[in-house]
């Protein structure tokens, strides 16, 4: 799955050029357009040039990609992209380099982190903890460092940016709550830069959170928990 | 006025073409590149309206505006292509200003114009963090003598499109990466 098979050129160009014209408008011709141009054994690279060209590049676009995979309703597809979509989160984190503030991949990481929220959470299904543990992201960055937290909290604020969209998710969901109160609780540490504590904030608005009524979680504080963070996580 | 807009940030290719082979050369352009919104020149309002219902019917998304349309009809499209309700606008010399949609990461000059003034109002920006993008001019026979010159006049390096274009040039996400090669 990891080396996904090449389409002949012919089909590319198919696909870049449906890709480049596709709109809201012209969406079901497109969609059958290109259910047409790619085979069934190149779904896989369709989902990894999906997610890694245009997701990361185009965040003007996400919903009209979510569109497109309702439109081409190919349920192998949408599971290509749901894992492609994590799988990219994991390979930017993993690959942050900590001496170095690179702006460019934490940009990519939050368009794919918007992206991955309309994927799942406004279409009210999960992001299920075994894929992605948001929290336990946070909490794992807030050890680590400043280079750490300008990745994860951002990536974390977008995603959970499509809750407004979800009945399920809206608040007061558990789930989003949450992870709400520990941005939150992260919110109050002093050593946490501004920029970052306006990215919860903005959240905050967005989810029409009350923010001063909010509550912090006792999580990234809790000493117990902070023994217990296994490095098996993301960063 | 001139001053304000800047090629900074913009590159610049120019392909030979004929003008009968131009809307496929377009083709090739729209299945080789990512573009996520583009600008398409053309230097009257009739071939405007050609080009656009042309490539209309070859499953192209796109908007036409000219100076013979309404102003508030034309504010109206413009709003809209704006907002990525299509993906594509052709039109004539109507930008006064520089493009200043962020979006839009490709011009092309299907028409090439005649005056450097022209040309700098088509692909120059305004802004002083002059987004990336590339420019394509599609040059005839005729209009051989019109580069040069133009690129002369604008002290600028127009050069003749590669069979792969970079896309650091012009995918902003790409731009640091390209960088850190260095």
């Amino acid at each position: 799955n990891e080396e996904a098979a090449v389409p002949p050129e012919g089909v590319q160009d198919a696909v870049f050029f449906i890709f480049n014209n596709l709109s809201k408008i012209n969406m079901s011709t497109k969609s059958e357009e290109l259910r047409r141009a790619v085979p069934d054994e190149f779904m896989p690279w369709l989902g990894q040039y999906l997610v890694m060209k245009r997701v990361t590049t185009e965040p003007n676009f996400h919903q009209l990609f979510v569109d497109l995979m309702d439109a081409l309703n190919v349920p192998r597809l949408r599971e290509i992209v749901l894992q492609q979509t994590f799988r990219s989160i994991r390979a930017l984190l993993q690959n942050m380099r900590p001496d170095l503030n690179d702006y460019n991949d934490r940009s990519l990481l939050k368009n794919i982190g918007h992206f991955l929220g309309l994927l799942t959470l406004a279409k009210n299904r999960p992001i299920l903890f075994d894929d992605m543990d948001l929290k336990g992201l946070l909490l794992e960055a807030y050890c680590k460092g400043q280079v750490e937290m300008h990745y994860a909290v951002p990536f974390v604020a977008r995603t959970l940016e499509a809750c407004s969209l979800s009945p399920v998710f809206r608040p007061p969901s558990p789930w989003t709550m949450g992870i709400v109160r520990v941005l939150k609780e992260l919110h109050m540490d002093k050593a946490v830069k501004n920029s970052l504590k306006f990215e919860v904030e903005i959240l905050c608005k967005k989810l029409e959170i009350n923010f001063d009524q909010l509550d912090p979680a006792y999580y990234l504080r809790d000493s117990d928990r902070i023994r217990q963070i296994e490095v098996e996580n993301c960063l | 006025l001139m001053e304000e807009l800047t090629l900074k940030g913009i590159t610049q290719f120019y392909a030979y073409v004929q003008e009968k082979h131009k809307v496929h050369c377009l083709n090739t352009l729209f299945s080789k590149l990512q573009i996520n919104q583009s600008i398409i020149f053309c230097n009257t309002a009739q071939r405007v309206e050609l080009l656009a219902k042309k490539i209309t019917e070859l499953g192209y998304s796109c908007y036409y505006i000219h100076a013979r349309m309404s102003q508030h009809f034309r504010n109206r499209v413009f709003h809209d292509f704006r907002q990525g309700h299509c993906r594509n606008l052709v039109c004539t010399d109507l930008f006064t200003r520089g493009i200043d949609i962020p979006s839009v990461n490709v011009v092309i000059n299907f028409d090439f114009p005649k005056y450097a003034e022209t040309y700098l109002h088509r692909i120059g920006r305004s802004g002083r963090y002059g987004h990336l993008g590339i420019a394509i001019n599609l040059i005839t026979y005729d209009d051989r003598f019109a580069l040069k010159q133009i690129e002369q006049q604008l002290n600028t390096e127009i050069k003749a499109i590669p069979k792969l274009i970079d896309k650091r040039l012009y995918v902003s996400e790409y731009q640091q990466e390209g960088e850190l090669d260095d």
